[in-house]
């Protein structure tokens, strides 16, 4: 525990304006950190291209739930209607994709949202129980009226005083030391 | 002087159109009679082969070239394709009102000016399909007692040839009125910048989209579904309306990409965020439009009532088959599974394409619904289809042109047009050690 105590977890920066932050999130992606995130009360227009944010891979969690849930739904309903237990249902065919269409359509949706969510959860790496910033009483106000910038100990170009100079003189922010704990 | 040379020449593009018609008119008067009684006759079949096989009518076998019924329903499908353009702007404004919309105010005078073009234009455009249909080339049931024709009877309150005049010429009037009447509160808001203008638009949009819903839906019953009168189809007015916005959307999106080129008039009002909403929109409304004819096709094919399936039966003969599959696929699947990226949605080289392939299905739908009464064995293009298709459509882009210069190229004062040109340019790397 008194060995944790000492290990950094990162710089927290604090900011009053969205502009500010919004600044300091474009020096911190000049600076070639990669293990940082900003936390903000509200979302700031532009801030993915500010901290140079890649497309979120989500989407193909989401196509391939929604293409999963369209065959499923498809041989499903062939399955049951046509080879497993034959039954004509209004003078219809055994097994047609206009009848399925609609199952099919609803299972493409619902795996689509499961792709959707589940695929976030896990790039997320949530559900998380447990982050050094919550142990930080200023941090309650990113939820308020302050906005804050984490640079991470785990940054290939983490340095505890380059990095704290860096935020106080270039990003002029109030900064603070984080502990793992 | 500019504006006005481009005006005499937009009337003289609209007297080659109604000259058109109105040789083909007088060249065929002689065998308007034969014609009549061929359409009587062959109304009845459709009602016999309905509930029979098919619907196989000998009336219209060969159908020439140069016939009447030819070139009216030619007309009427280049006029629906061209009507669908304004009556999704149409509601594009309307909807941009409702919503109180930011995003779009910097696009709006585009839609404003297309949905003008319903009065006079679309008006005088109706005209010519007013005299096909009175001469029987167009829809049988002018021609037929409705004593004899029981499917008519019960309809005969819609589907009678005095309703048909007087109705089809006050719809679009109307239409056209509201579109007219929100422009010129927009226009008046250029000058004085006064925030009433919007709430005025805003209270007017409010029951205009109902007038909207009410006169679209009749339109095209009118003009387009009682071609065959004896179909049923609660969801044939917005179906018509899901096409309309489709087509109106990938119009929009190319035009106004087209307008903020450097040194055009959207330049400093058009980013990339209107690009990619329309765009979304446009994919959005391709589900849309599946979603609608898919329920229109699936509800019939459950029912499987010989009143309601004749109609997809007919359209299932000889290649009317293999356009179904066209608009399957080409209205949906293609541009569906296209647009699934995001990317793609701002990438030219495949918008400019889609937008075309999107104006070729639009069409091959109006198609669908027009033509298989008049050609019942299978598709059949005449000359006719691409003569009013790009003559119309050249014509209204030459007077939306005319129109839409005379006054200023976007709401100048609008109170929202600063959401919309508000824009979140980021430096890429490296610009930020310039400050």
């Amino acid at each position: 525990m008194n060995s944790n105590r000492s290990k950094p977890h990162g710089l927290l920066a604090e900011f009053h304006t969205a502009a500010d932050i919004f600044e300091a999130a474009m020096r911190c992606r000049d600076a070639g950190f990669t293990q940082w995130d900003v936390y903000t009360p509200f979302p700031i227009h532009g801030m993915d291209e500010a901290m140079g944010l890649r497309k979120s891979p989500v989407g193909w969690f989401t196509f391939c739930g929604g293409f999963t849930g369209f065959f499923t739904g498809m041989t499903m309903i062939w399955y049951m209607n046509k080879f497993d237990y034959p039954l004509v249902v209004g003078g219809k065919p055994l097994f047609t994709p206009l009848y399925a269409f609609p199952v099919s359509y609803e299972m493409t949706i619902l795996l689509s949202a499961f792709g959707t969510l589940f695929g976030m959860f896990f790039l997320n790496q949530l559900p998380k129980f447990y982050n050094p910033l919550f142990k930080n009483e200023r941090f309650k106000k990113s939820t308020d009226d302050r906005f804050f910038l984490c640079i991470e100990a785990t940054d290939p170009k983490f340095g505890m005083d380059v990095t704290r100079t860096f935020l106080t003189e270039k990003c002029h922010a109030a900064v603070v030391e984080l502990v793992e704990d | 002087m500019n504006a006005f040379s481009r005006q005499t020449k937009s009337w003289m593009a609209l007297g080659g159109v109604v000259a058109v018609a109105a040789i083909a008119l007088f060249g065929t008067l002689p065998t308007l009679g034969a014609d009549a009684g061929s359409a009587a006759h062959s109304a009845q079949e459709v009602v016999h082969g309905a509930v029979g096989h098919g619907g196989a009518d000998h009336g219209h076998a060969a159908v020439s070239v140069f016939s009447l019924k030819q070139i009216a329903h030619s007309y009427l499908t280049a006029y629906m394709f061209c009507l669908s353009l304004c009556v999704g702007s149409l509601f594009l404004t309307l909807v941009h009102h409702l919503f109180d919309a930011g995003w779009s105010a910097s696009i709006r005078r585009v839609t404003e000016t297309v949905a003008s073009l319903l009065f006079p234009w679309m008006l005088i455009l109706a005209l010519p399909i007013l005299g096909f249909a009175w001469t029987g080339n167009l829809h049988a049931w002018f021609k037929i007692n409705p004593a004899d024709d029981h499917s008519l009877d019960v309809k005969k309150v819609l589907f009678n040839p005095m309703a048909f005049t007087v109705l089809v010429p006050v719809l679009i009037t109307v239409l056209g009125l509201l579109a007219r009447q929100i422009r010129a509160w927009s226009i008046a808001q250029d000058k004085d910048g006064a925030a009433h203008w919007t709430s005025k638009s805003r209270k007017l949009s409010a029951g205009g989209i109902f007038i909207f819903a009410f006169g679209v839906t009749l339109l095209c019953f009118l003009l387009m579904k009682s071609l065959q009168h004896q179909f049923f189809s609660t969801m044939y007015g917005v179906y018509f309306f899901a096409g309309s916005v489709w087509t109106t959307l990938i119009t929009l999106y190319l035009l106004t990409m087209w307008l903020a080129q450097p040194g055009r008039p959207l330049e400093k009002v058009y980013f990339k965020r209107q690009q990619q909403d329309l765009a979304v929109l446009f994919f959005a409304f391709t589900v849309f439009y599946a979603y609608i004819h898919f329920s229109q096709y699936f509800l019939i094919w459950n029912a499987a009532l010989p009143e309601e399936t004749f109609w997809y039966v007919r359209r299932e003969v000889g290649s009317w088959k293999w356009v179904g599959m066209l608009i399957l696929f080409g209205h949906f699947f293609v541009p569906f599974l296209l647009l699934l990226n995001q990317d793609i949605k701002r990438n030219m080289s495949v918008m400019i394409p889609v937008g075309a392939w999107a104006w070729l299905m639009q069409y091959v739908d109006m198609t669908y619904n027009v033509m298989p009464v008049l050609h019942p064995e299978g598709l059949h293009l005449t000359l006719w289809d691409p003569i009013f298709w790009m003559g119309m459509s050249v014509l209204l882009g030459r007077l939306f042109w005319s129109e839409y210069q005379k006054n200023p190229p976007y709401p100048l004062k609008d109170p929202r047009l600063q959401e919309a040109i508000v824009h979140h340019e980021v430096p890429a790397p490296g610009a930020s050690a310039a400050h």
